[in-house]
């Protein structure tokens, strides 16, 4: 594939480098030789026909796939910030902790609001209160979910909205700062509404994080990303500025997608 | 929607029928487990509630024929008594520790004895007695039983018991001797001989400095036998007023029926038959007022008793020694010591009773409900007064369900956690198949294990000298309520453990994937997230788990050793390791044997009545903790 890299001002070394990367569950291969850099403090996007592999290549990135049994990287690598991921001596609690992930179906514990938050700095052990009660209200604020909830902290998460467990979802994965945010469909579940203040909450987020989202939404590819990558029957079809793969894609395939007279 | 259904159509008029069918069997069979269940209560109840207006009126006997009376004395009497064997007790305890070289090489002597001529002993004995009468011994007989002795010496040398305090040269000498020993030899091997002389000539050397003791404890007892004298005197003539009345019931119970058959009879020759019958049927008057007179004039002389027995006591009992060197007779002593007072106490407490008494205070319903629900004893078939106190069933119940929970909730929680969170899929399918498998091992089988296995091994185990600071050992009780919650406990983990396991399984993988996500650990989000995510399904797990244990019959009937007392939990935790009697135990042993329709028979549903609310409870709150998991 090409890469569009070079045509961009960016100051920042890619935060992701997948080389030539192949997956297989069990027998059945669902990625085949990906390529591609996604730059840093950028929302990228991906995007593509169902079972063509986005969610897979996602999943990667975290190495969230290692719980399917039978599913490996069957050839290539993932480099995030410069460290080879697939490696067996890699510590995976650490590796999650640098990139966060929030999932198409928002999953929130069946915990309060504010234990859902504050739950992986009281895996990595913080107990002071104050510390605590601080990044909570931070990463909910983040989540421009603080005023929605500020008064109910502790009753359970359950009984949110759809949209707000989201978020509460979103607040739990940046709580503890990590490099990368990883977003399956984030909004899939959502109605507009909900959807539009997600976004909004992007903008906000790229600031801090590497973002890359999953999405069947051209029009919220197009609002949020800042590249976007088209992928086709498991392969990188086309990778590059969100404007450009929408309005002069290089490849027949993407254009055919993009216009919607795919098939 | 109804409408669209019953309108004509031509393609439907089948189809519909057969749904119809299908629809109707199963209902059926749903309606019929539930007429099957409401009339089980309801027989469970028409049985059952009987009880308590014949339990009343049996206690109403005790009183007015005057056995109440008589308890209160009796009552007193027996703790005398009791005090007096735990004074007898503590004083052997003392001697015998302080022989128990003595005592254990005896022992161990006449155990190597008895393992040269078991098996022989009865004809051996015959022919002694033959030849000391002058017959001479038959040959025949003679022979075979040279020949069992031979065989049985072979036997006995291949497994000879342990003789730990006998030296090497006595050992050898005493199997030397039995070896060559002639089987009709009448005295002791000399090893034999000797040492129990020793032993006897230690205790009497020990006894000595107990002297003082034993006079206490045999004053002490003589203190008790006027009232005991009392006693016996009202007894017989108490029973004979309470035969009385029985017999008075009896012939009113046929009475009765015989009048309602002559209302039935059509015939007007029968019904006055029946009504003649009936007639003579009508039963005498007790003679109660009599009796009772003679019985009151025994006041005074029953409240004396009680002041002398109270006076001389007080006076013995302040004699006692205040330590005793061996430590299972200091434990007697102190508990002698202990229960001194307190039985002064009653003593004292007597005389008010005695002559607060009155044969004609009435029994009121709610007596015998009482009675059932707090009594302490269950005493039936007795010839003084049947009692039907539920206590000692109930805790017996409940000690044997603690014991089981507390060793099935660590194994089948924790099988549970490991198989689902943990372990390798070749673990699983080797452990979960096994761990079901205990499911079909039948009770009484699992029960004839309990006894001759694990009975056995723990009251050996409890003999050990090493092991005697645990509490309660050694037991003397093979079949105790440890051994029976050990069983039940067994049977209840495979329960516990599908049930949690389930509950685990059912936990959504997307709570453990989010909790992967965020960095978690395995153990983390196991115990963070998933086993809280299942805590009610895992407590509803225990609580099926002790709706089975509760329920169970045949194990606790074979093991728990049937014993009908409250345990004494004097000894602390000691008190798991006696035997006890259980709530479905006395059902499965006594309904075979009770006459249809007396109260005991009764007595029995009620029982079974309240086992049925107590596991239907247990189950419903299950259910609850279930259902709260699925939503
Ligand atoms: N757990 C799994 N086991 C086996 N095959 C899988 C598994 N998950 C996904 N696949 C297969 O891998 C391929 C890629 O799936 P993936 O979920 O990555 O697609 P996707 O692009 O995310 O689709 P969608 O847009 O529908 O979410 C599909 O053919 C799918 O059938
Ligand atoms: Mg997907």
């Amino acid at each position: 594939m090409v890469n569009h890299l070079a045509n961009i001002a960016d100051p920042l070394p890619p935060a992701i480098r997948i080389d030539r990367l192949c997956f297989a569950y069990q027998a059945k291969p669902a990625l085949h030789g990906v390529t591609l850099d996604l730059p840093a403090r950028q929302v990228t996007a991906f995007i593509g026909p169902s079972g063509c592999g986005k969610t897979t290549l996602l999943r990667c990135f975290n190495r969230i796939n290692d719980r399917i049994p039978g599913a490996r990287i069957t050839g290539g690598s993932i480099h995030i910030h410069g460290i080879d991921i697939n490696r067996p001596d890699i510590d995976l609690q650490e590796l999650r902790r640098r990139v966060g992930m929030v999932f198409q179906k928002y999953n929130p514990f069946p915990k309060s609001i504010y234990e859902n938050v504050v739950y992986s700095l009281r895996l990595s052990g913080i107990r002071k209160r104050s510390q605590l009660d601080e990044s909570a209200e931070a990463a909910l604020r983040s989540a421009a979910l603080w005023d929605e909830v500020k008064d109910r902290l502790h009753s359970s998460a359950m009984g949110l909205s759809g949209g707000q467990q989201q978020r509460l979802c979103i607040a739990r994965a940046i709580v503890s700062q990590p490099d990368i945010l990883l977003m399956d469909e984030p909004c899939a579940a959502l109605d507009p509404i909900a959807t539009l203040k997600i976004e909004e909450l992007l903008h906000q987020l790229k600031e801090q994080f590497t973002i890359v989202i999953v999405t069947h939404n051209m029009a919220q590819a197009t609002r949020c990303a800042d590249h976007t990558a088209f992928m086709y029957l498991g392969k990188l079809v086309e990778f590059g500025p969100t404007l450009q793969i929408f309005q002069t894609p290089h490849d027949p395939q993407t254009l055919a997608y993009v216009t919607g007279s795919f098939g | 929607m109804s409408k669209t259904a019953s309108a004509p159509h031509r393609f439907n008029k089948s189809g519909l029928s057969l749904e119809k069918a299908i629809k109707f069997f199963f209902a059926s069979n749903a309606g019929l487990t539930i007429v099957i269940l409401v009339l089980i209560i309801v027989f469970l109840l028409k049985e059952g509630l009987g009880f308590f207006p014949g339990y009343r009126r049996e206690l109403e006997i005790y009183r007015i024929a005057g056995l109440e009376f008589v308890d209160l004395s009796r009552q007193n009497l027996t703790t005398h008594e009791q005090l007096a064997s735990v004074l007898n007790r503590a004083y052997y305890a003392e001697i015998n520790g302080k022989c128990a070289r003595e005592l254990k090489r005896s022992r161990e002597a006449a155990a190597l004895f008895n393992a040269f001529s078991d098996q022989t002993t009865a004809t051996r004995d015959l022919i002694l007695n033959n030849l000391t009468a002058g017959i001479d011994p038959d040959s025949e007989m003679l022979a075979t039983l040279r020949k069992n002795h031979a065989a049985n010496v072979q036997k006995a040398l291949a497994k000879l018991p342990p003789t730990p305090h006998l030296t090497l040269t006595e050992r050898t000498a005493l199997i030397d001797s039995l070896r060559s020993r002639d089987v009709t030899a009448k005295d002791d091997p000399p090893l034999v001989a000797t040492l129990t002389e020793q032993y006897a000539a230690a205790q009497q050397v020990q006894a000595k400095p107990l002297a003082g003791l034993r006079a206490t404890i045999d004053a002490f007892e003589a203190t008790g036998s006027d009232l005991s004298t009392l006693v016996s005197e009202m007894t017989t003539a108490v029973t004979a007023t309470k035969e009385s009345l029985q017999n008075a019931d009896i012939l009113e119970k046929d009475r009765k029926t015989l009048l309602a058959a002559a209302a039935r009879a059509k015939d007007p020759a029968e019904r006055a038959r029946l009504m003649a019958d009936a007639q003579a049927s009508l039963a005498e008057q007790a003679d109660i007022d009599g009796p009772m007179q003679s019985l009151m004039l025994r006041k005074p002389t029953c409240i004396e008793a009680h002041n002398a027995l109270r006076q001389t006591s007080s006076e013995i009992l302040t004699q006692l020694p205040t330590a005793l060197s061996q430590p299972e007779a200091e434990r007697l002593l102190r508990a002698a010591r202990k229960a001194a007072p307190v039985f002064l106490t009653t003593l004292g407490q007597a005389p008010g009773q005695i002559s607060q008494w009155r044969h004609d205070t009435r029994v009121p319903l709610s007596a015998a409900i009482r009675s059932f629900l707090t009594g302490k004893d269950w005493v039936t078939g007795g010839e003084w007064q049947d009692f039907y106190g539920i206590l000692p069933l109930l805790v017996g119940s409940l000690m044997i369900s603690m014991v089981a929970l507390c060793l099935a909730i660590p194994a089948g929680v924790g099988a549970a956690i490991y198989i689902n969170q943990f372990a390798s899929g070749h673990e699983q399918s080797l452990v979960k198949p096994v761990i079901e498998f205990i499911q079909a091992i039948p009770s009484v089988v699992l029960g004839f294990i309990g006894i001759l296995v694990f009975g056995s091994v723990l009251r050996d185990l409890s003999q050990l000298d090493s092991l005697a600071w645990v509490p309660g050992f050694p037991i003397e009780e093979r079949l105790n309520i440890f051994t029976a919650g050990c069983l039940l406990a067994l049977m209840s983990i495979p329960t516990i453990f599908s049930l949690a396991e389930d509950a685990l399984n059912n936990v959504p993988s997307a709570y453990s994937e989010a909790s992967d996500a965020l960095g978690a650990s395995r153990i983390q989000t196991s115990f963070r997230v998933v086993i809280p995510a299942a805590f009610s399904g895992i407590l509803a797990a225990v609580l099926l788990g002790l709706g089975r244990v509760i329920g169970e019959t045949m194990v606790v009937l074979l093991v728990a050793g049937n014993r009908i007392k409250i345990p004494d939990f004097s000894s602390g935790i000691g008190a798991f390791l006696q035997p006890s009697h259980t709530l479905t135990g006395i059902i499965a042993q006594e309904l075979g044997e009770v006459p249809l329709g007396s109260v005991h028979y009764r007595a029995l549903f009620v029982v079974g009545i309240l086992l049925f609310t107590i596991v239907l409870g247990i189950n419903a709150t299950a259910h609850k903790f279930v259902s709260r998991t699925q939503h």
